[in-house]
């Protein structure tokens, strides 16, 4: 199947920054997150897919259009959720609905069919009707989201969806972004900078960096399981006890606060077998045992330089086709730059 | 087998979720959302399709602006005149604080609005290109103004023909304050609709706009009062006539319609100059309109 968005060689130079440098990228369908720091090229990028600025240099097909020469066709065909505040407040869901369906060319009579379905799907009931100047965040952004979608859009692009909501109406958002992939059949680009989110939401994952792709793979490739097992017991001492009998038994243990990592391919034996009986004959209470996964923000770890001797064990993620090879090195200044953003991703949701 | 119309077992019917169902009718090519878009405008500049608060203003300048039409129609009907007590055209200029208010104050709900609501991201989002944009919310305030200035027109024709005045006569002048109505209404539009899209607040861009109509129009009354004084040359007033929409519009009833007014232009030249420059402040500022939209875009 054709990808929804191809990237080449992508090049957008704003003079002072380099917005994004000679991109490489193709994007499927199903849900993609895209990851990146505050300036890592993100929004540059969905505005060139969008057709609303000219790239410097290389070339974007979006839904086999090229964004340079056919932007109308590329815009007809994308659904686009703005990050910032997009809805006058003086007029209702259901009629501004209705009016971004029709300047995307649907008939009236077809607008206005449309709206009231995608307001039922978006979770707008009977406040569709009154003035969108005293919704709630969440449902300005439901409403935002409704607009996107009036068209029926083969791809949207939904930029930092959750933001300011509160969690209930997250996990809705989150929601609704899963099945816009995954029942409504629509390719979805969202970008975020709560990794928890995209891991849970998206199938594939695109990070960039500096205008450059740090990474690409599906998801799940991401969060490949470590081949370690987390333990928690409790009783006197338990941590202690349990990783110097385990130790002893000739597995390697690693204590990691709350939990114990243990390594769970030790030669011929159940480990799981092995951490039971073994609880069971310091009598102590086995809480929690299961599999280590990793989650996207160790992979920033990863990449930061001097981040590797990390108590994760090096898991086969550097060869999970990465679709572009990684950034070539960068000067040692620039390295340090980095990792210091690195950091500050790493610092959202992680345990 | 169970009964296929009894939707449940017990009879009771229900609603199915059909769930997401794609669209596959026709899409419109842009001139027809251009289209869509400048009705859409042109309602919105009355209120309508807005909140309630939002239609008061416009329909109250409107009925003001329309009272004395109707009044003089009225006493036109009853006491039998034989001519209108005032011009087709002259109307709008005894009017002109409304019509200055009008287009000052509906202005910015077309122009400033997306901006300052950050609406105007998902227009450009859309197919529309961002210099279509720019001329169906021109469009839009063009045929409002159009609407505020015909009217009357419209009313005092009515009233001419109801009392039996020469249909010929009366059709030509009304024809003649209607080719100069569109002049009017181009210029106002233009700078309302420029300094509406400079301004994401809209009560600057309202404020604005009537300061530079009012002080541009005081100026050059003044200029023309002082230049129509004895010892004082009408070439001057004429020439400062070039310096405001409603003192072109004046000079150019003065000219066409025989309506007495300061400093008329007195030569062909001169009528053509102000019509030049009626035309080309409207040309100028649709041109700066389409430029401000397609930096917007691309910012």
């Amino acid at each position: 199947m054709a990808p929804v968005v191809r990237v080449e060689h992508l090049t957008k130079d704003y003079g002072a920054v380099l917005a994004l440098d000679a991109l490489t990228l193709d994007v499927g369908e199903g849900t993609t997150g895209l990851v990146g720091a505050n300036g890592a090229g993100k929004s540059t990028l969905l505005k060139i897919l969008l057709g609303l600025i000219p790239a410097t240099g290389g070339r974007a097909e979006v839904l086999g259009h090229d964004v340079a020469t056919e932007g109308a066709a590329v815009r007809a065909a994308v659904g686009y959720l703005p990050e910032h505040d997009c809805l006058p407040p003086d007029v209702s869901a259901s009629d501004f609905v209705v009016h971004m369906a029709m300047m995307s060319g649907l008939p009236r009579v077809a607008a206005r069919e449309r709206a009231a379905e995608v307001l039922r799907h978006v979770g707008l009931a009977e406040e569709r009707y009154r003035p969108m100047g005293g919704y709630s965040t969440g449902m300005k952004q439901k409403a935002k989201l409704a607009q996107a979608l009036a068209h029926d859009p083969r791809l949207v692009l939904l930029d930092e969806p959750t933001n300011g909501l509160d969690p209930a109406a997250r996990e809705e958002m989150l929601g609704l972004v899963r099945r816009i992939g995954h029942d409504f059949g629509i390719a979805v680009i969202v970008t975020s900078h709560l990794l928890g989110e995209l891991e849970r939401v998206s199938d594939n994952v695109v990070v960039l960096d500096g205008g450059r792709l740090l990474r690409a793979s599906r998801t799940d490739e991401f969060l490949d399981a470590t081949g370690a097992l987390l333990v928690e017991v409790l009783g006197d001492e338990a941590h202690a006890r349990m990783a110097a009998a385990l130790t002893g038994a000739g597995v390697a243990v690693t204590d990691r606060g709350s939990v114990l990592s243990v390594g769970a391919t030790a030669q011929g034996l159940d480990v799981r077998d092995l951490v039971r009986d073994t609880a069971s004959d310091l009598g102590l209470g086995l809480v929690r045992l299961q599999t280590d996964h990793r989650r996207i923000e160790d992979v920033f770890a990863d990449d930061a330089p001097g981040a590797s001797a990390d108590s994760v064990p090096a898991a086969p993620v550097a060869s999970a086709a990465p679709v572009v090879p990684a950034a070539p090195a960068a000067p040692v200044a620039d390295t340090d730059r980095r990792a210091g953003r690195h950091r500050r991703i790493e610092g959202v949701p992680g345990e | 087998m169970s009964d296929p119309t009894a939707a449940t077992p017990e009879g009771r019917s229900v609603i199915h979720d059909l769930g997401y169902r794609p669209y596959t009718g026709t899409r419109m090519p842009p001139a027809t959302i251009a289209r869509a878009l400048a009705v859409t405008g042109f309602r919105n500049a009355f209120g309508l399709g807005r909140s309630g608060r939002s239609k008061i203003l416009p329909f109250v300048l409107l009925a003001l602006n329309l009272l004395p039409a109707v009044v003089i129609g009225g006493i036109a009907a009853f006491v039998g005149l034989k001519e209108l007590p005032i011009g087709y055209a002259e109307y709008a200029s005894t009017t002109q604080v409304l019509l200055g208010i009008f287009v000052a104050s509906q202005a910015p709900v077309l122009f400033s609005r997306d901006l300052r609501h950050g609406t105007i991201s998902l227009y450009l989002a859309r197919p529309l290109r961002s210099s279509a944009y720019a001329v169906a919310r021109w469009t839009s305030l063009l045929a409002a103004t159009l609407v505020f200035l015909v009217l009357p027109i419209v009313i005092l024709y009515a009233v001419s023909l109801l009392i039996e005045l020469d249909v010929s006569d009366q059709t030509r002048e009304a024809a003649k304050a209607l080719g100069l109505a569109v002049l009017l209404a181009l210029s106002l539009t233009g700078i309302a609709g420029l300094i509406a899209s400079w301004s994401t607040r809209r009560g600057f861009a309202v404020v604005a706009t009537i300061a530079l109509l009012v002080i541009a129009n005081g100026v050059v009354t003044v200029i023309q009062g002082i230049s129509t004084e004895p010892g004082g040359n009408t070439r001057v007033g004429e020439i400062a006539g070039l310096f405001s929409p409603y003192s072109l519009y004046r000079g150019l009833i003065g000219a066409w319609t025989g309506a007495d007014t300061p400093t008329p232009p007195s030569s062909t030249g001169m009528e053509l100059a102000y019509v030049a420059v009626l035309v080309g402040i409207s040309v100028a500022c649709l041109a700066a309109l389409v430029a401000r939209y397609r930096r917007e875009a691309t910012s």
